[in-house]
């Protein structure tokens, strides 16, 4: 039990989080949003710095870390509400090297970390549910149509949940290909994501229906992490602005009831902050279980909308408009609470075994 | 990072629950129950066994006759004992005890640390008074000293187990002419001590706390805590220990427990219910939450930390979910969820529920109000100014 960051993890976390405030002003932020792009300058930068490997075995390329210091990368991306695939591309990249040879899997890791592969999931259909897969490849050839695919119009492959011959699987998709065509959707994250249209796209195999659950699980992971990292920069904004702002001639910080808020806002923080990084060191021993995964992600679903709000009670107007960056937060919170699982989706989930013999401490 | 209980912690945790099913028998609860953990023959002998054990000492410095362990030792030991609903000493034990180890004198230790581990000892806390609540400070029981002696005047209220202690753990005013915090010192008085009167106040759980007067009552000088004007930050230091007790999942955890046994026995067709296992989950998931920052909490103490803002945020968690298992609970399981357990098997899971949510108020604003806690988090944790 040990329950601080290693000093690699530490170095890790204040790296990342020097390297983003110094090369991501907010502003570059607001100028991706309004023009509907991805922040494509700083994808070179992290495959510069090497942080996409950082998940990946040492002996076909990677870092040699684990699923939680990609959370930790995570967090501080989501603390600069940065424009880029990164939970999408890892997922799709630990998908790939889980399955196939050893030489299949270095060569999955090249093309990731060489920046010529973006791949991003795509995984919910119309139905929103995520047992109902509609999408089938047939004479490996793909047809169908998916929903919320994060990323997905700026991505150069899709990993695209499909069913050939009933069984569910894993299949890489050339997302340049003519036979894919996607249509932007503007999501309350104003982070790009797509519906996309499959039309006899060529199809390689990437897995079976295990390598689907991996995923589903790495990705819901990995968006309570992203909703950790919001509300985490909602709560340090709201305090520094707490301790500044003054009415009635005093620091508004002052005010029992402003600190009730803040220390309701820090609790809720704390809670989910050890649910998540327990989670993800489950996922890392192989011993996470569905329905840790998804109280973790409930607890960062429902959390974070919580956090916020306080937050914007806190700020007033001026938490408000554009001009101020606890919006950022504010909404990309809210759109990584619904993703890969909402509050109520995963509570449902976990519900299941609510009558099953269970092991509180351990 | 690692969320992993080592060996030795697993291990140590199946020691302590095969000592339990051993110890748990329905004599020892049927009087831990009717004594609120008083005396009897039976407590009597079970506090022995733990004594032999040495678990109450185990976290102690090894120069108290401890051996020094790791405070999460301390942590599974409670939750344990918790979960199971032992009479395990508590304050007593987890308040106190430490308290006298950090300022107690030499003498001090010897005479009231053996018989604390031994179970002779129990402490009631003499801190509220009528007009003294959250504003502890302003208390006015008045202690002058009279040669080698002080002598006690004035009143307490909610002195809980006064009745059944063997000592009260006052704090009193012993300079009415400085600043409020700095006037104010600790006692080790005997609950049987002349001038001291005892007056029960019963209360909507079953149980009582007491109002207790003291009028000349005389304790050697000896006893006085840390010396003259230094007991407002024993009592803080007390009181933080208190409520990583207070803060315990343990008895959280066995409520949640015997609610969904229940309905899975005797309300099946309740339980196949989406709606009743989605409002499981949701206490389950607060469950998880509030256990989250008792192991934080532990955590910080056990690296020789002083969790301040995280013993607070724990507290108020684990206290204000107390009261939504019990008002939930009580919802899923109907008119028989109101019903005692004078009621015998017709009462769901013992009547815990409902004895639950009539004792939960207790732990809000007991152990240093939700409200004064929250300030706690926001000064101490967040460096909101004051």
């Amino acid at each position: 039990m040990n329950l601080d960051l290693d000093p690699t993890q530490t170095l890790l976390r204040e790296t990342t989080r020097e390297y983003l405030a110094s090369t991501v002003p907010f502003d570059r932020v607001r100028a991706c949003e309004r023009e509907e792009r991805w922040d494509s300058e700083l994808w070179r930068g992290l495959i510069e710095q090497g942080w996409l490997g950082l998940p990946f075995p040492e002996s076909i390329g990677g870092g040699g870390g684990r699923l939680t210091d990609a959370g930790l990368l995570l967090e501080e991306f989501a603390r600069r509400a940065a424009v880029v695939p990164l939970a999408e591309a890892l997922v799709c990249g630990l998908a790939c090297t889980r399955s196939g040879s050893p030489s299949q899997a270095s060569a999955a890791l090249e093309g990731l970390l060489s920046g010529d592969v973006v791949p991003v999931p795509a995984v919910l259909e119309e139905s929103d549910t995520w047992g109902v897969v509609e999408a089938r490849v047939e004479g490996e050839q793909l047809i169908g149509e998916k929903l919320f695919v994060d990323y997905g119009q700026f991505a150069s492959h899709h990993l695209v949940a499909a069913r050939e011959n009933d069984e569910l699987g894993l299949y890489r998709v050339d997302a340049r290909d003519d036979a894919v065509g996607s249509a932007p959707l503007r999501t309350i994250g104003r982070t790009p994501s797509a519906r996309v249209v499959y039309r006899d796209a060529a199809v390689e195999p990437v897995g079976g229906p295990e390598a689907l659950r991996d995923l589903i699980l790495t990705a819901r992971a990995f968006a309570a992490v992203q909703c950790l990292g919001s509300a985490q920069e909602a709560l340090d904004q709201t305090v520094a602005y707490a301790k500044v702002r003054e009415q009635f001639g005093r620091p508004i910080g002052t005010f029992q009831a402003v600190q009730h808020h803040a220390a309701n806002m820090a609790s809720r923080v704390a809670s989910t902050r050890y649910l998540v990084y327990e989670a993800l060191h489950a996922l890392d021993h192989g011993a996470a279980t569905p329905q840790q995964v998804a109280f973790a992600k409930a607890s960062a679903s429902r959390m974070v909308p919580e956090v916020t709000m306080l937050a914007h009670q806190i700020h007033g107007g001026n938490g408000m408009i554009e001009e101020n960056d606890l919006y950022f937060f504010t909404l990309r919170g809210k759109d990584r609470s619904l993703a890969w699982g909402s509050a109520e989706e995963c509570l449902e989930e976990a519900s299941a075994a609510v009558d099953a013999p269970r092991e509180w401490i351990c | 990072m690692d969320f992993e209980w080592e060996k030795e912690y697993r291990d140590f945790r199946g020691e302590v629950r095969s000592f339990i099913e051993e110890w748990r028998t329905p004599e020892l609860l049927e009087e831990y129950a009717r004594t609120y953990g008083a005396d009897g023959p039976e407590l009597r002998r079970f506090r022995d066994a733990l004594g032999e054990r040495g678990w109450m000492r185990m976290c102690w410095p090894e120069e108290e006759g401890g051996e020094g362990r790791n405070l999460f030792y301390q942590f599974i030991f409670v939750e344990e004992m918790e979960y199971w609903g032992m009479p395990y000493g508590n304050l007593t034990y987890t308040s106190i005890a430490p308290s006298i180890q950090r300022f107690g004198s030499d003498e001090q230790r010897r005479r009231y640390l053996p018989g604390i581990l031994r179970g002779e000892s129990t402490f009631a806390l003499g801190y509220s008074e009528p007009n003294a609540g959250t504003d502890l400070a302003s208390l006015r029981t008045r202690a002058r000293r009279i040669g080698d002696e002080w002598v006690i005047n004035g009143q307490k209220i909610w002195t809980s187990l006064a009745d059944v202690a063997t000592h009260i753990w006052l704090a009193a005013r012993t300079d009415p002419d400085v600043p409020k915090h700095q006037g104010i010192s600790v006692f080790i008085v005997p609950a049987d001590a002349p001038g001291l009167t005892i007056r029960p106040l019963h209360a909507m759980y079953g149980g009582h706390t007491n109002e207790t007067f003291y009028d000349d009552v005389r304790v050697p000088h000896a006893d006085l805590v840390g010396g003259v004007g230094r007991g407002w930050p024993i009592i803080m230091h007390a009181l933080n220990h208190e409520r990583v007790g207070l803060a315990a999942t343990g008895s959280l955890a066995r409520l949640f427990d015997q609610l969904v046994a229940h309905l899975a026995e005797r309300r099946p067709e309740r339980l196949e219910d989406p709606l009743v296992r989605r409002r499981l989950a949701d206490l389950q998931l607060d469950l998880l939450e509030q256990r989250a920052l008792a192991v934080q909490n532990a955590w910080i103490i056990s690296k020789g930390g002083t969790p301040i803002a995280e013993a607070s945020m724990a507290k108020v968690a684990a206290t204000e979910l107390r009261t939504r298992i019990a008002n939930t609970g009580m919802d899923l399981l109907g008119r028989y969820g109101g019903l005692s357990r004078e009621n015998g098997e017709l009462a769901p899971a013992e009547g815990r529920m409902e004895w639950s949510f009539r004792i939960a108020p207790i732990f809000r604003f007991g152990g240093g109000t939700n409200e004064i806690m929250r300030d706690i988090i926001a000064a101490a944790g967040l460096g909101l100014p004051r």
